[in-house]
């Protein structure tokens, strides 16, 4: 947690666009009661999630967040990388992980 | 090709607990697949001298607060690199930590649910506020208690901060104890604090 989210000088939207998607990703997880929530989508917080519901890691559901996870660039948990120009959001693949969730979620 | 091994961050200043991870730089000249991109953040070495002139606060953040680990060409890089640039976008990046403090807070009136996730963005958005306040008046401050070491020091309860830091570490560790509902409702109402405060670090920069 220590490194710093910082974004200095690049474009101002890009860190909030990207902790926008988290968010609604996490509303859409949490939807589904369940034992524990999901906290973030870094690797210590999926492997938490997964465990503490006692789902399987290589369900499809996991499979889906673990890979938004990777493209939102939050799973490295090194967080000044979440800053740089060279992590573009790419919205329109996180929009689809995030409705495909959404189905796995509906469905469980 | 050489590569440049770093530690940095809270184990260089031994602010260290039970949650605390060791924060790992490899500065290389290319592709590097043979490093662990989860244990390592990994910058090229032209990116890395990029962030230091134009005086990015993770620039700042290495010169203060990196440790040389391993050089295969027996130089250490960042400490040649000298003193970054100047820090000059406290303004956009106060409105940035701004916005997420504001949709974050809206987010937790709004729900019951996602609150640690929620507070764990309060954290960032207060952190980053104070570190890059810090930044701006050339007096670095990196530590995770950065708002309560600037002056103006935000003015808030320190049992709550601690919950914001709680969540901040399950969020990005998936590491403590769950947060429970007195816990965030203390929190949440700690929080209203901090809009002023920000407005304050504002204009005391722009004085």
């Amino acid at each position: 947690m220590d490194g710093l989210a910082l974004e200095s000088g690049g474009v101002m939207s890009e860190f909030n666009n990207r902790i926008d998607a988290q968010r609604q990703i996490l509303a859409i997880v949490n939807m589904a009661s369940r034992k524990e929530e999901l906290y973030g989508l870094s690797v210590g917080a999926i492997d938490r999630w997964t465990h503490a519901n006692g789902l399987d890691d290589g369900s499809e559901v996991v499979c889906a967040i673990r890979e938004v996870a990777a493209k939102l660039f939050f799973l490295a948990n090194k967080s000044q990388e979440q800053v740089t120009d060279e992590y573009r959001l790419r919205a329109v693949e996180v929009t689809d992980l995030a409705l495909r969730i959404r189905d796995l979620v509906d469905a469980d | 090709m050489s590569t440049h091994l770093y530690a940095f961050g809270s184990v260089c200043r031994g602010e260290i607990d039970r949650g605390s991870d060791v924060d790992l730089l490899a500065c290389v000249d290319g592709p590097a697949p043979h490093i662990d991109p989860e244990k390592y953040s990994i910058y090229r070495h032209d990116r890395v001298r990029a962030l230091w002139n134009e005086g990015n606060p993770f620039a700042w953040h290495l010169h203060l607060e990196s440790k040389l680990l391993f050089s295969s060409d027996g130089e250490d890089f960042l400490t040649e690199l000298g003193r970054p640039g100047r820090y000059r976008h406290f303004g956009s990046d106060a409105r940035k930590f701004r916005t997420l403090f504001d949709q974050s807070y809206a987010a937790l009136n709004e729900s019951v649910r996602c609150t640690t996730f929620h507070l764990s963005c309060i954290f960032l958005a207060i952190r980053n506020s104070a570190t890059c306040y810090s930044l701006a008046q050339e007096r670095p401050v990196f530590s995770r208690n950065s708002p309560f070491l600037v002056e103006p020091a935000l003015i808030m309860d320190e049992a709550a901060f601690a919950i914001l830091t709680r969540a901040r570490l399950l969020s990005t560790r998936g590491f403590g104890e769950n947060l429970s509902a007195e816990e965030v409702a203390r929190t949440q109402k700690a929080v209203e604090t901090v809009p002023s405060w920000m407005d304050l670090l504002w204009s005391q920069a722009a004085s």
